[in-house]
C-alpha cells in the first residue's frame, strides 16, 4: 500500500517536473524563462572571488595529483635501482670474502678500499685561483697528506682528478690543484696506453709532455690517470687534449689538455680515503 | 535535515567535479558524465522520487551554465533519473557488469532523447546538432567505463556516512 502510494507520487512527481522541463524547452526565448534562467544562474553560480578561489584550488589539485603519480612512478623506479644495488652489494660480500680467503692463502697484498669523505670549499685565494683551496675538513676527520682529490662532473656523470692535500689542520686541509704549475702527475692517453706526464700551469689548462713523437696522439683524446701515479686510482679521469704542439723536440712532443673541473664552479669536492687509515 | 546535506554536498562536489574539473580530465573533447552517474546511482539506491528531483536540478544547473537548449537536459536527467528509479528492483548495483550496463543504457537514453528533441525542435538559432558523432560514442563509452569507480567510492562513503551515524 505504502509501496503503490510512492510510486503514485514518484509519478506524479516526474510528470511535474517533465512538464515544466518542456515548458522551459519550449518558451525559452521568452522573458520568463529567461528570467528563470538568470535566477538559477544567480543562485548556482559564485562570485568572481569564489570561482577564482574554485579555478585556483581545481589547478593545484590537479598538479597536486600529477606531482603524487610522478613521485609514486619515481619511488617504483627508486625501489627498483635500490633493490639492483643490494643484490650488488651482496654479490660484493660474497667477493670480497673469497677475496679476502684467497689473498690470505696466497700471500697478497691487498688492494687499499677508499671510503669518500665528501668536503666544502671553505676559501680561495683570488690571485691563486689554479693554485690551490682550503676545504672544510682535516685531522678531526683523520684527513692526511697526498689524500687524492677528486669531484664530480655531471656532464660525464663520474669523479674526476682535481688534486691532492697538501697541507692538513686540525678542521681544515689545503688542497694542490692538478693545475698548480708546481703539480705534475702521471697521465696516459686513454685507450691508447701512451704515458706521459701533466704539468700545471696555473690556468684552465694542463700541458702533457712527454708524449712520444710518433704516437697518434690528437685534440679530442682523453687524458686519464697512469697506473704509475702513487696518489690517484688508475683510470681516472683528467681532462681532454685541446691542442697537440709538434715541434718541441724530436723524440717528443707537447700537448695542451683543458681539465674536466671548472674552476670557477668548484663548490664541493670528495676526498678518497684510504679505508683503513680513516676512521 | 541529514539527507538535504548528504544530497547538497554531493550536488556541490558533482558540479565541480562536471564543470570545473573538465579540463584537466578530458582527453581530446571527451570527458565522463560524472553527474550522469551519480544520477543513477541514486536511482538504484534511493528510489524514484528524490533522484528526479536531482536529476531535475543538475540538469537545470548544466543548462543555466551551457549554450544548449534551457530546459532539455534538466527534462532528460528527469527522465534517466525516473527510468532507473523505476528499475531499481532489477538489477543487482552491486554487480559491476550491471553497473556499466545500467550506465551504458541510461547515457545512450540521455543521448538519443537529446537528439531527438534537437530533431523535432525547429531549426534556427537552436537548431539539430549532430549529436550521435564518434565524440558522442566515446564519451558515452568513457562514462560507462568510469560508473564502477563512482559507484565504488559513493558506496564507500555510504557505508562510512552510515557508520558515523
Amino acid at each position: 500500500m505504502r509501496e503503490t502510494q510512492k510510486t503514485r507520487y514518484g509519478n506524479i512527481i516526474f510528470a511535474v517536473l517533465l512538464v515544466f522541463g518542456f515548458a522551459l524547452i519550449i518558451g525559452r526565448t521568452s522573458p520568463y524563462v529567461s528570467l528563470i534562467k538568470d535566477l538559477v544562474y544567480y543562485i548556482a553560480y559564485p562570485n568572481v572571488a569564489s570561482a577564482n578561489n574554485i579555478f585556483r584550488f581545481t589547478g593545484r589539485l590537479a598538479d597536486n595529483i600529477k606531482a603524487i603519480v610522478f613521485l609514486y612512478q619515481e619511488n617504483i623506479a627508486y625501489k627498483q635501482e635500490n633493490q639492483a644495488l643490494e643484490d650488488k652489494l651482496r654479490n660484493y660480500d660474497v667477493i670480497s670474502k673469497e677475496y679476502d680467503n684467497l689473498s690470505k692463502l696466497l700471500n697478497l697484498e691487498k688492494i687499499k678500499n677508499t671510503k669518500s669523505v665528501f668536503v666544502r670549499i671553505s676559501a680561495r685565494e683570488p690571485s691563486e685561483w689554479y693554485q690551490w683551496l682550503i676545504v672544510d675538513k682535516g685531522e678531526n676527520e683523520a684527513l692526511k697528506e697526498d689524500f687524492p682529490v677528486v669531484i664530480f662532473n655531471k656532464s660525464k656523470n663520474t669523479l674526476c682528478v682535481l688534486g691532492k692535500i697538501i697541507e692538513v689542520y686540525k678542521s681544515s686541509a689545503k688542497v694542490a690543484l692538478i693545475t698548480n704549475s708546481s703539480y705534475e702527475l702521471p697521465v696516459e692517453i686513454k685507450d691508447k696506453g701512451i704515458n706521459c706526464l701533466a704539468e700545471g700551469f696555473n690556468s684552465n689548462f694542463i700541458k702533457i709532455t712527454y708524449i712520444p713523437s710518433e704516437s697518434g696522439v690528437k685534440p679530442g683524446d682523453e687524458i686519464v690517470v697512469s697506473e704509475l701515479s702513487s696518489v690517484f686510482p688508475k683510470g681516472a679521469p683528467v681532462g681532454v687534449i685541446k691542442e697537440v704542439i709538434e715541434d718541441t723536440c724530436v723524440d717528443f712532443k707537447t700537448a695542451t689538455a683543458e681539465v674536466y673541473f671548472e674552476s670557477n664552479v668548484v663548490y664541493d669536492a670528495v676526498i678518497l680515503a684510504p679505508q683503513e687509515e680513516y676512521k | 535535515m541529514k539527507k538535504i546535506i548528504v544530497y547538497f554536498l554531493l550536488y556541490i562536489i558533482f558540479c565541480m567535479l562536471q564543470f570545473f574539473f573538465g579540463k584537466y580530465l578530458s582527453v581530446g573533447g571527451v570527458f565522463p558524465n560524472f553527474i550522469l552517474i551519480l544520477v543513477v546511482y541514486l536511482g538504484l539506491t534511493r528510489g524514484v522520487v528524490s533522484t528526479e528531483i536531482i536529476g531535475f536540478l543538475f540538469g537545470l544547473t548544466w543548462d543555466v551554465f551551457s549554450t544548449d537548449v534551457f530546459g532539455i537536459r534538466a527534462v532528460m536527467f528527469t527522465f534517466v533519473g525516473f527510468l532507473t528509479g523505476m528499475m531499481n528492483k532489477n538489477f543487482d548495483k552491486d554487480r559491476l557488469p550491471a553497473q556499466v550496463v545500467i550506465v551504458l543504457l541510461a547515457n545512450l537514453t540521455y543521448w538519443f532523447g537529446f537528439s531527438f528533441i534537437y530533431w523535432v525542435l525547429p531549426a534556427g538559432e537552436n537548431g539539430p546538432s549532430p549529436f550521435i558523432t564518434a565524440q558522442a560514442v566515446f564519451k558515452i563509452l568513457s562514462t560507462a567505463v568510469f560508473a564502477p569507480v563512482v559507484f565504488f567510492i559513493l558506496d564507500r562513503l555510504e557505508l562510512f556516512a552510515r557508520r558515523d551515524a
